[in-house]
């Protein structure tokens, strides 16, 4: 510093030393974890402690001799690993343990004495120590439950695939056939009507002065056929079309204003409008453009296709947004959509989209800039074109599948942005980030119809027509992974999730500081897994820390039991020689304690095996059974073990085959023999790995991660010719990952698709202490190798960052050996194949000898393993 | 260790940290395995012991009856009492078998890339290669004498050669690829009783000889370029900035007649520096015009700079390649920093060491202990300060060389008693169940000694 001499930070004390001086200020006890200097001369020093508790250090001095120190409390941040001032009273507290902050250090304290105001939180998970997957509203697609954060940053993170609808208001009603929201006048901010279409009458619904939503009625509209579109059009006008007529209404007045019938003997099939065209189509493909005027309506254009026509839309897309020059039309018969321009209804582009499947909505629409043609067709596929909106010229057809049913796909705005709806049987909302479509699904089950509702008591809203239900539902933001957030403040350690008594169990640990000294406290909590609060709490004796926690049933007992695994850290001891297994039910939402057992050990890992537990309790495996006492009462009865470990720390089961993951002997393979009731060593990994978890992937491959950041996978040699070879687990794959991997689990965070290629491909998700959750997927070997191509491919194309070399940058890498990676690929890396620009595409397309279309289908498909 | 587990979890405690302190903590711990023995087949003193280089599975043995013997230390053969685990030879060569070594086995080693080969030295003259799988000798290479010590490079990627001494003052190196001598080493006057090749390179191999001298030869070029001599000395880990400012004559502090010792040596070891940029670039930037091209070992005073007194009977270079330690017939053991060159005078504690037999020193991965065999016990001493860690003591006789595995942190030691005792951390477990045993054995005793 330019002053000269050196700060100390003590746990009590802040000295000041130089040559010349030698100032010392006592502080409250505690640790100062980070430091970030304030003033470019050194004279201000912003320090954070363990607790997250922000000090300001003042170095008082006149010119170059130091007078004194000061220290001064300015509040509370997230406990900060490094902190950065910015410029203007602006700091970045960056956290490992909680979310990283920007903060404002304001001049006056605010009513709590705090002068810090934060201004953004950057999510962090970090450090996963833990984490269950779990399909809480039990539609098939897994969510993550992560222990994050720790100290008084813990917290658990729900972390899901996809865009959550929270429903606020339902209502019971049944055969809806669409469904429009309505302003009451141009101009208004707010949605008063929703009308309501049914197969043969249309209601309106209105919100009322109660912000409640009852049936209300629009005069000029006509109520006793259903509605095939209604729009509010220019001039405080409201468009109604129906089968027979397009009425032309006033909002204000509500009553009839012009009206437009339908040529005897034909009848309206579908129709669609902005805010000043129609355009509609009756039987006999009959195309009819309407211009609305003030009070009228104009029948413009009339043209008659080959075919009948099964969708249309005329969403202005160009700088008008009242007016569209494109109309976008699908036909039967020819299963083509055109695009024509308006007014005059010329044809500008048919385009075949082939197969037998009619186009059931399409949808001209811009996402950032880029205009598009969304197709989708009545078997759940989508197909998506680029658009030029002066030529109405089609280009890179692509072609997703979304669900099964029949879309219907419709606009809405969130943020300002405009996104596309697609309603079926898997809803998804389409957006685009970096210019690239992205498909996200929706947390509802089947949606027929939805449209934007915003109004004052729910703003930005969606209206959402369901099986016999309408409802109303804010959407999250719109992005790929939404997370939630539930603070603890407490250090979250394990958790697992129990279906039958709908809770979650953690074991976790409170930092208490006392006046004198901080202690420790540890608890096992029972959660409710819908609304996340604390519904019971058992707390742990003093030293004993919760290790391992199962949710599991045993044979002969119907019960369902969570099981906490303790060790009882004694300041004096180095390695626990005491733990406890404790057997709790829930009942009645508490927590009751069943049975315990002491043990000689942590007990580093529980699993439920063959309605047995199996415990691995420092060196040994145990095996305990749930045994009936005479008195009624149950249990733990150690049955057989299996020692040989320097620290069984992770354990996984697959019927009777136990995988270790030992200390720092890599992985060994155990099986349990049912009549000698004893557990013996098959097999072992002989490399000196220092694992950090284990998970089985299939009968015969076991996936390992280890302490110098790789991933490696080994197969059991059953069938070798002799015993030393069958003996050995075989290393087949080897990866350097880069994160340190705390917990694997099976499960996945997508919608599996019980049609697509993906749906069959077993994956696993991992999650390490830099907060990163990632998948991988066991690959079928033709497209492993296809893959791998491609991926060598690539690495010819792109270019690492700084020139690194990626095949060196993933070589299995630890203090004995650095190997070339095998048997992993990077998804990362092969997912950065879309991002390409075309001509680069074209060069790895050619070398590949495949075209660029099945490689984008190809690499698609694999983005949506995740 | 469920702390330092949660801590690593937690990202408290950085996984490199973890494992270092989990492994210095093993190491602490040491003593007579309470749950592994290794059965020895030998009728000899246990001269060498070598784990295998790949998988730290494998033991190999070599005895003065002429047999070597090969044990799986990872899995056991059978239990005691199904808990201690008995590692019985996997097989045993002897002088029964038809290319069997007729005389003591002084040296065994594993080849360093696999399993596959193992290299005995004898007393009968011969360094002979055998095949693993088939335990039958594959080559052979008669020496001039008794073969004390040979040596394979674990780094090398671009040799197969087989340093040997032997009571000839001639270090040959032997080429498994083409089965002859390669490289006829001179410069020492009596015979080599250890080798050691450099760990951080290949080309570089230390040899200590009885005349006292430890000689470093780059085998790419003709003679020795380095004797080490034990006046030469440094305090401390590193060299002293001296080399670079004394130049300018502001050194304050340190006694100026090493400094001096130092300066004068200089120019020919600069000399060295230049055609070996490999080993020692840091004292490129200091060195002097120089005009001869003279080897130290034509040097006459150089060349006969010893570093011990007597015999060197045993060297070890570091994990890192930049320290030797060595022992000597003078019962000292010296640390030398390899890149200046100088003995660190490391002060290690009263030791008496076997003089006339070559010894097998052992250091651990971090290079912080360093185990010798000292007489009939093993110690282990800091290697930084000297300090007299722990005194193993279980052998009846001399004990003739230990093995580390860095791996498991596992020690192995041999002796003149015939047996291979292993160190290990206890096993809680076992420990825990022996105590409970402990009065069903004394009670099963005592109706023995009743009878």
């Amino acid at each position: 510093m330019p002053l000269g001499g050196v700060i100390i930070i003590g746990e009590e004390t802040i000295v000041y030393c130089s040559a010349a001086a030698f100032k010392a200020i006592p502080i409250r006890p505690s640790i100062i974890r980070a430091y970030g200097r304030v003033d470019a001369d050194g004279s201000r020093y912003l320090l954070s402690d363990n607790a997250g508790l922000l000090h300001l250090l003042v170095i008082t001095h006149e010119r170059e001799r130091v007078t004194g120190l000061k220290i001064e409390h300015l509040g509370e941040t997230s406990v900060a690993s490094t902190i950065s001032y910015l410029d203007n009273a602006v700091v970045y507290v960056g956290s490992s343990y909680g979310d990283s902050q920007l903060i404002k250090l304001n001049l006056q304290p605010d009513a709590k004495g705090s002068y810090v105001e934060v201004l953004e939180r950057y999510v962090n998970l970090g450090p996963i120590v833990d984490f269950c997957v779990v399909d809480l509203e039990r539609q098939g697609q897994g969510q993550v439950v992560t222990c994050s954060g720790a100290y008084k940053d813990g917290s658990l993170r729900i972390v899901r695939n996809g865009i959550g609808i929270n429903e606020q208001a339902s209502v019971e009603l049944q055969g809806i056939k669409g469904l429009w929201s309505l302003r009451s006048s141009t101009n208004d901010q707010y949605d008063t009507f929703l009308v309501v279409s049914f197969i043969s009458e249309t209601r309106i619904l209105a919100m009322n002065m109660d912000d409640e939503l009852e049936e209300t009625e629009i005069e000029g509209f006509y109520a006793q056929a259903q509605t095939l579109f209604c729009y509010n059009a220019m001039h405080d006008q409201l468009v109604q079309v129906t089968a027979n007529s397009v009425r032309l209404v006033s909002s204000t007045s509500r009553e009839l204003l012009d009206q437009w019938n339908a040529p005897s003997g034909f009848s309206v099939n579908v129709a669609t409008a902005n805010a000043s065209q129609v355009l509609l189509a009756t039987g006999g493909g009959h195309l009819v453009y309407i211009e609305i005027g003030n009070d009228k309506l104009v029948e413009t254009k009339h043209i008659q296709l080959d075919y009948e026509i099964s969708c249309l839309d005329i969403n202005p897309i160009g700088k008008n947004s009242h007016y569209s020059s494109l109309a976008a039309v699908g036909m039967w018969t020819d299963i083509s959509v055109r695009i024509f321009s308006l007014p005059s209804l010329e044809l500008l582009t048919k385009e075949n989209l082939g197969g037998e499947i009619i186009p059931r909505s399409v949808l001209l629409c811009t996402f950032e800039g880029v205009s598009y043609l969304l197709c989708a067709l009545g078997d759940g596929h989508l197909f998506n074109f680029l658009l030029n909106t002066s030529t109405g010229e089609l280009s890179n057809r692509k072609k997703v599948s979304l669900g099964t049913q029949p879309i219907t796909l419709r606009t809405f705005s969130s943020k300002d942005t405009t996104h596309v709806f697609a309603a079926s049987d898997r809803p998804t909302v389409i957006y685009s980030s970096n210019k690239k479509l992205l498909y996200s699904n929706v947390n509802l089950k089947e949606v027929s119809h939805i449209c934007p509702f915003n109004s004052a008591a729910f703003p930005d809203s969606l209206a959402i027509a369901k099986e016999g239900e309408l409802s109303i539902g804010a959407i999250d933001d719109i992005q790929k992974l939404h997370i939630r957030t539930i603070p603890l403040g407490e250090h979250a350690r394990r958790i697992c999730h129990q279906e039958q008594s709908r809770t979650f169990a953690i074991c976790s640990l409170k930092n208490c500081q006392t006046s004198t000294e901080e202690a420790e406290m540890h608890f096992v909590r029972l959660l409710d897994d819908q609304s996340f609060e604390f519904i019971s709490t058992y707390p742990l004796d003093t030293y004993e820390y919760g290790c391992s926690i199962i949710s599991c049933s045993f044979s002969d007992d119907n019960n369902v039991y969570y099981c906490v695994g303790t060790a009882y850290v004694l300041p004096e001891e180095n390695e626990p020689s005491k733990g406890r297994i404790l057997v709790f039910v829930v009942e009645d939402g508490k927590l009751q304690l069943i049975a315990e057992k002491e043990t000689k050990g942590a007990v580093y890992s529980l699993n439920a095996f063959n309605g047995k537990m199996l415990a691995a309790i420092n060196q040994k495996i145990q095996l305990y059974k749930w045994m009936l006492r005479d008195d009624g009462s149950r249990e733990l009865q150690s049955e057989c073990g299996h020692h040989g470990h320097i620290l069984a720390l992770y354990v996984q089961t697959r019927g009777d085959f136990i995988i270790v993951g030992d200390l720092m002997k890599s992985i060994s393979l155990l099986l349990y023999k049912h009549e000698e009731g004893a557990i013996e060593e098959l097999a072992r990994d002989y490399n000196a790995n220092w694992m950090t978890a284990v998970e089985i992937l299939d009968d015969d491959i076991y996936l390992g991660a280890e302490n110098n950041f790789n991933l490696f996978t080994v197969r059991k040699n059953s069938d070798a010719a002799t015993d030393e070879e069958r003996g050995r687990l075989e290393v087949v794959g080897e990866y350097h990952l880069g994160e340190f991997v705390n917990r694997f689990r099976h499960g996945s965070l997508v919608m599996r698709l019980p049609d697509s290629e993906a749906g069959h491909i077993p994956t696993v998700i991992f999650g390490t202490v830099n907060g990163v959750i990632g998948v991988v997927a066991s690959l079928p070997h033709d497209q492993y190798v296809f893959l791998e191509k491609l991926q060598s491919n690539l690495v010819k194309v792109l270019k690492g960052v700084g020139g690194f070399s990626h095949e060196q940058w993933r070589s299995f890498n630890n203090e004995k050996k650095t190997v070339d990676c095998r048997n992993f690929l990077d998804g990362d890396l092969i997912e950065s194949f879309l991002d390409l620009s075309r001509s680069r595409m074209d060069e790895i397309s050619k070398a590949m000898g495949v075209s660029v279309e099945e490689l984008c289908k190809r690499v698609e498909e694999l983005t949506r393993l995740h | 260790m469920w702390k330092a587990v949660k801590d690593r979890e937690a990202g408290v405690l950085l996984p490199s940290s973890f494992a270092s302190r989990i492994r210095s903590h093993r190491v602490a711990s040491f003593d007579l395995s309470n749950h592994k023995e290794i059965v020895s087949p030998h009728n000899g003193a246990i001269n060498s012991l070598q784990v295998d280089l790949t998988e730290a599975r494998y033991l190999l043995s070599g005895a003065s009856d002429g047999s070597a013997a090969v044990y799986d230390i990872q899995h056991a053969t059978d239990y005691e009492r199904g808990l201690i685990a008995k590692h019985r030879s996997l097989f045993v060569v002897d002088k029964q078998h038809s290319h069997g070594h007729r005389y003591a086995i002084s040296t065994v080693i594993w080849y360093p890339v696999d399993t596959g080969l193992f290299i005995t030295g004898s007393f009968d003259h011969y360094i002979k290669v055998w095949d693993t799988n088939t335990t039958q000798v594959v080559m052979d290479f008669k020496m001039p004498g008794k073969v004390y010590r040979t040596a394979m490079s674990s780094i090398a990627t671009t040799h197969m050669l087989i340093a040997a001494g032997s009571t000839d003052v001639q270090v040959r190196l032997c080429d498994i690829a083409s089965g002859a001598f390669t490289h006829t080493l001179s410069g020492h006057r009596d015979g080599v009783m250890s080798l050691e090749w450099s760990t951080s390179s290949e080309w570089i191999l230390v040899t200590g000889g009885c005349d006292g001298a430890i000689r470093f030869w780059d085998i790419r070029r003709a003679g020795c370029f380095r004797i080490l001599d034990q006046s030469r000395s440094q305090l401390g880990r590193r060299p002293p900035l001296a080399e670079s400012t004394s130049k300018k004559g502001s050194v304050t502090g340190q006694s100026s007649s090493v400094k001096t010792a130092v300066s004068q040596r200089r120019i020919p070891l600069g000399n060295e520096t230049k055609q070996l940029r490999t080993l020692r670039k840091s004292q490129i930037l200091t060195r002097g015009p120089v005009v001869q091209r003279l080897h130290p070992g034509l040097s006459s005073s150089h060349n006969r700079a010893t570093a011990h007194y007597g015999a060197v009977t045993g060297l070890r270079a570091t994990g890192d390649g930049m320290y030797l330690l060595s022992s000597g017939s003078d019962s000292r053991l010296r640390l030398w920093d390899i890149d200046s060159g100088c003995n660190t005078l490391v002060n290690y504690e009263a030791m008496r060491l076997q003089p006339t037999k070559a010894l097998q020193l052992a250091v651990t991965q971090d290079s912080s202990l360093v185990f010798v065999p000292c007489m009939a016990t093993v110690k282990a001493y800091d290697v930084w300060s000297g300090m007299t860690c722990r005194t193993f003591r279980g052998h009846y006789e001399l004990v003739n060389c230990c093995c580390f595995s860095s791996q498991y942190q596992e020690l192995y030691s041999g002796s003149n008693d015939r047996q291979i005792l292993v160190w290990s951390p206890p096993n809680p477990i076992i420990a825990e169940m022996e105590d409970g045993r402990g009065g069903l054995v004394s009670v099963a005793d005592q109706d023995n000694w009743s009878d």
